[in-house]
């Protein structure tokens, strides 16, 4: 059995074109078109210069490439579902931040400074 | 390898229509899909009907999977030689090697098949499969950064062109940094692709696992603060644990129940510099009073404060006491 020891890279520093966009997430070309010119998939940096995508554009365009393949969606679908999911991440991330202010439990009476 | 009954997974006859198949996929995958269903082992159960699907709508595949002949779900089986030569042209010996057909699993013999022109495909550059792994981290290792051993069972193709499932260890190193939803990628670590397709890539989900004192919210940290009443009106110092270490940290006379207390640059690091803020909240913990003095103190502090907490809960133009 091999081990390989690999260096992690974080998607967060990837900035890929178009075509390595496609590449990545197997989306055909023209569904990935689609569905950027239609701003479901946002390229980052100025318009002016040829789109650049980042690590949420990869992950956006990956959970679109299954949903194609799940449900058969077309691009008019596939707006809507990636729109609603990302609410919801976003509403989840609200929720963990919330949970992580609320005090977790009230401490027992009379141990005011058992914090270990 | 294991035979699975993707008609009955589907809650189909074998005879039914393409149609029928499509509609009882799309029930199943509304109620299982990741994205929307709570059901428990929804993704394995989602992958299970995908499979099927994935099988069944196409009719090569159909044709081939129904050749298979019937069999109990979970049996041990093995394609005939007449069935091994009319779908993938091996002839007798392909899957006669010793335990070869136990390696492969049962999506893997449709794997080349489906659609018009899916022989002519045979020597067009495939891309290896991408896989996503879920790794779930201590906030220390996230700290500190941390080792993840992975042990995966991945398909590749041999020099004959049939799939194999091919045990890999992976020893991936996750920087420090790593946070909850962020995710890795391991390029070219995934299945391997075949006739020059590039490989797929291994994708890694990180979560945090939970832990006894730190909430995290992106990189800031959130921690319990228990101060005594007096603690909070007068003011104290008090330790406190942090990933790196314990620091001190100077609790302000007057503190509230619920104040955020913020301990810069004392949270999670971030991959690109600098870190995140720890933050404290205070809790204000009433003890059991059982001795006379203290109780004689709180009465006398009752007397002769002017202390209101309820004021705006006194009717319009009196203020109750």
């Amino acid at each position: 059995m091999r081990i390989e020891l690999n260096e992690v890279l974080w998607l967060e520093e990837h900035v890929l074109s178009f075509e390595q966009l496609a590449d990545l997430s197997g989306l055909p070309s023209a569904l990935l078109d689609e569905l950027v010119q239609a701003g479901g998939i946002a390229p980052i940096g100025s318009a002016e210069t040829a789109p650049r995508f980042g690590a949420a554009a990869l992950a956006a365009a990956r959970h679109a490439r299954e949903l194609h393949e799940d449900f058969e969606l077309d691009a008019a679908a596939l707006l809507l579902v990636l729109g609603l999911c990302d609410r919801v991440a976003e509403l989840q991330a609200q929720v963990r931040e919330l949970q992580a202010k609320l005090p977790r439990t009230r401490p027992a009476a009379g141990s005011p400074r058992r914090v270990e | 390898m294991q035979y699975r009954d993707y008609y009955a997974i589907l809650g189909v006859g074998r005879d039914a229509s393409e149609e029928q198949i499509k509609q009882a996929y799309r029930k199943l995958a509304r109620k299982y899909h990741p994205d929307v269903s709570k059901e428990p082992q929804a993704e394995e159960k989602f992958k299970e009907v995908a499979e099927a699907y994935q099988t069944l709508k196409d009719a090569d595949k159909r044709a081939a999977y129904d050749q298979l002949g019937t069999h109990r779900p979970g049996e041990d089986f093995r394609p005939s030689p007449e069935w091994q030569q009319q779908w993938h042209g091996f002839g007798d010996t392909a899957f006669g090697d010793t335990g070869f057909a136990e390696q492969m699993d049962l999506t893997d013999l449709f794997a080349h098949l489906g659609g018009a022109g899916a022989r002519a495909r045979a020597h067009r550059p495939i891309q290896g499969q991408d896989f996503e792994v879920s790794v779930a981290i201590t906030i220390e290792e996230a700290y500190e950064g941390t080792h993840i051993d992975l042990d995966l069972n991945l398909p590749e193709y041999d020099e004959q062109g049939r799939l194999r499932r091919v045990p890999h260890a992976f020893r991936a190193r996750v920087p420090k940094g790593a946070t909850q939803g962020q995710r890795l990628r391991l390029a070219g670590k995934g299945g391997r692709g075949v006739n020059g397709g590039r490989n797929g890539d291994l994708y890694l989900n990180i979560s945090l696992r939970p832990h006894a004192l730190y909430r995290a919210s992106g990189h800031d940290l959130f921690l319990d603060l228990p101060l005594a009443p007096w603690e909070a009106v007068l003011g104290t110092a008090v330790e406190l644990p942090t990933p790196g270490g314990r620091v001190r940290l100077k609790v302000p006379a007057g503190t509230q129940a619920g104040q955020h207390l913020r301990l810069p640059r004392r949270g999670l690091p971030k991959p690109g510099g600098g870190e995140g803020d720890l933050y404290a909240i205070a809790q204000i913990v009433v003890p059991s009073v059982t001795d006379e003095r203290e109780r004689a103190l709180y009465q006398q502090l009752a007397d002769v404060s002017a202390f209101d907490p309820r004021v705006q809960l006194a009717p319009e133009g009196s203020h109750a006491h």
